[in-house]
């Protein structure tokens, strides 16, 4: 297998007349891997990402999509699928023919109706997407992506507008594509999804990387929490410990084992009941309070 | 080859607005100048009813439908949407215009062959076909430039008024009073020298070669528009 990265991307700045809305980025998304692209509003990860799939022309550095400037279609997009953030649909059209068409014109072939399944949308085929909801046409976007399982696909706000279900329906779709070698690049304002799937993530803010990393190697810059409820006649807390707006302990800690090692053990001694205890690195929502705050 | 422009074809018939104002009113226009062929030959000639039969569908229908398309694929992101599959841009372009413009050129076909049918044919058929080809794509390259300018379908009916009355009125003023007075005037307006090689085209009694000269600044607007639409088009809505 090629080592090549998928996606190259070397000091890319894009700029609109005076505003830098893209400044010196720089980073690759390497075969099989789900890279995640966060970010703060208007830090610049549309731009970057719309860069990357071809819609806009950079206004200096360098990107490569399998070794091709991404606008060069012919080359690029048989190879790879576009979820795109807002949908782009003719009204006029059924599902199965703007299924069709947006298929055929990417040059992969499929069976329609395979991927009308994938989606769900099968007893919908005959209408026209102007008489779908916003999760159907959510759902269309992402068959027109998928359609011919491409080796990269790009999926901005995916799941935007679906309930659980289909969220869930999405995602199984991706891992079994993902089991078949398949790359995905995601954005996404849900960032517990980013938490779980993302294999790394660049984080965005003004236009750069403010960090990027594992999902691991960012929450590890900030402490983990320890949380939990007390009655009021426990003894003094073996750890320094602060209380959040609901009256519940928060124990923020660099080393979270050792700590809570020593809480269970004080609990245990004093027969204390650490009512709805939760233990756990922080959240990648702390990574974004961090830096925007 | 064909996916793009045979989805346009069902969009067009789907939507009843468009198939009503771009295709069925112009026919029906040009019908009438036909059936009432006797009063506008004498106000002009038969020439000047060929030159009007040919905006009326050209601008009111090809040019029209042109702006129309574009301002509402690019506001619904289908125009995006299809930027971002295999094919290249000028094919998109292509390939969305086709349809409109098949149509057009059945309708002026018919219509001009019903006139000639009821009022006597025209004296030179090759000079007629490519007066008919020129104007057809000046129109096209008019509509992408306006296509530019145009935020929405809805808008469309305004920034496309000063194209189709001007070239419809232009169209008149020349096949009425023909291009003895104001002669350079009349031609370099958009339309003018087209429809003097209409009406030489149908009427006959003109030297080919000076005809064909009249191709000139209808080729000039054509470079004018595709200058002005690679200026002005937008494949994305403004945000």
């Amino acid at each position: 297998m090629s080592t090549t990265p998928v996606i190259e991307v070397e000091r890319l700045n894009v700029k609109y007349g005076d505003f830098h809305a893209v400044k010196d980025l720089s980073f690759e998304v390497r075969r099989g891997e789900l890279y995640a692209l966060l970010g703060t509003n208007g830090a610049g990860k549309t731009s970057a990402l719309e860069t990357v799939e071809g819609h806009r022309t950079p206004t200096s550095g360098t990107v490569r999509v399998f070794g091709h400037q991404p606008g060069d279609r012919r080359a690029v997009r048989p190879r790879m699928g576009v979820m795109l953030q807002e949908s782009g649909f003719s009204p006029d059209l059924t599902v199965r023919e703007s299924v069709r068409l947006i298929g055929t014109l990417t040059r992969r072939t499929d069976d329609v109706d395979r991927v009308l399944d994938i989606v769900d949308l099968t007893g919908k085929a005959g209408r026209k997407v102007s008489q779908l909801s916003g999760g159907e046409k959510r759902r269309l976007d992402f068959a027109t992506a998928v359609y011919g399982t491409p080796e990269l696909i790009f999926l901005d706000e995916p799941t935007t507008g679906l309930d659980v279900q289909s969220r869930d329906h999405l995602w199984m779709t991706v891992d079994r594509l993902r089991e078949n070698g398949a790359t995905i690049v995601l954005t996404t304002h849900y960032l517990e999804e980013a938490q779980q799937r993302a294999d790394r993530i660049g984080l965005m803010h003004e236009g750069t990387f403010h960090r990027e990393g594992t999902v691991s190697e960012l929450t590890r810059t900030l402490p983990a929490v320890i949380r939990f409820s007390l009655p009021p006649t426990a003894p003094a807390l073996p750890v320094r410990a602060a209380t959040d707006g609901d009256g519940r302990v928060v124990i923020e800690t660099f080393d979270l084992q050792k700590d809570l090692h020593v809480l269970l053990a004080w609990a245990q001694d004093h027969a204390v009941e650490l009512r709805d205890l939760e233990a756990g690195p922080t959240r990648l929502d702390n990574v974004f309070r961090a830096i925007s705050g | 080859m064909f996916p793009i422009a045979f989805s346009e074809l069902i969009q067009i018939f789907r939507n009843r607005l468009v198939l009503v104002t771009s295709f069925i009113i112009p026919v029906v226009v040009s019908a009438y100048f036909v059936r009432q062929h006797e009063t506008f030959a004498a106000l002009g000639s038969l020439g000047y009813i060929a030159a009007i039969v040919l905006f009326t569908v050209a601008a009111f229908g090809l040019y029209a439908t042109t702006v129309t398309t574009l301002a509402s694929r690019r506001q619904n992101l289908f125009l995006k949407r299809l930027r971002s599959t295999a094919i290249g841009d000028a094919g998109i372009l292509a390939r969305l215009l086709l349809p409109a413009t098949v149509v057009a050129l059945v309708q002026v076909a018919a219509i001009l062959t019903a006139l000639a049918m009821v009022a006597g044919g025209p004296a030179n058929v090759p000079l007629l076909v490519v007066a008919i080809v020129a104007t057809v794509a000046m129109l096209i390259g008019l509509g992408l430039a306006t296509a530019g300018l145009t935020n929405s379908p809805e808008h469309a009916q305004v920034t496309t008024l000063p194209v189709t009355l001007g070239v419809i009125g232009v169209a008149s003023w020349v096949g009425v009073t023909g291009t003895e007075n104001l002669a350079l005037l009349k031609r370099l307006l958009p339309g003018g020298s087209a429809t003097e090689m209409v009406m030489n085209a149908w009427n006959g009694g003109v030297a080919v070669t000076d005809s064909l000269l009249l191709l000139a600044p209808t080729l000039g607007w054509v470079v004018i528009a595709v200058v002005a639409a690679t200026r002005l088009f937008k494949w994305e809505p403004r945000r």
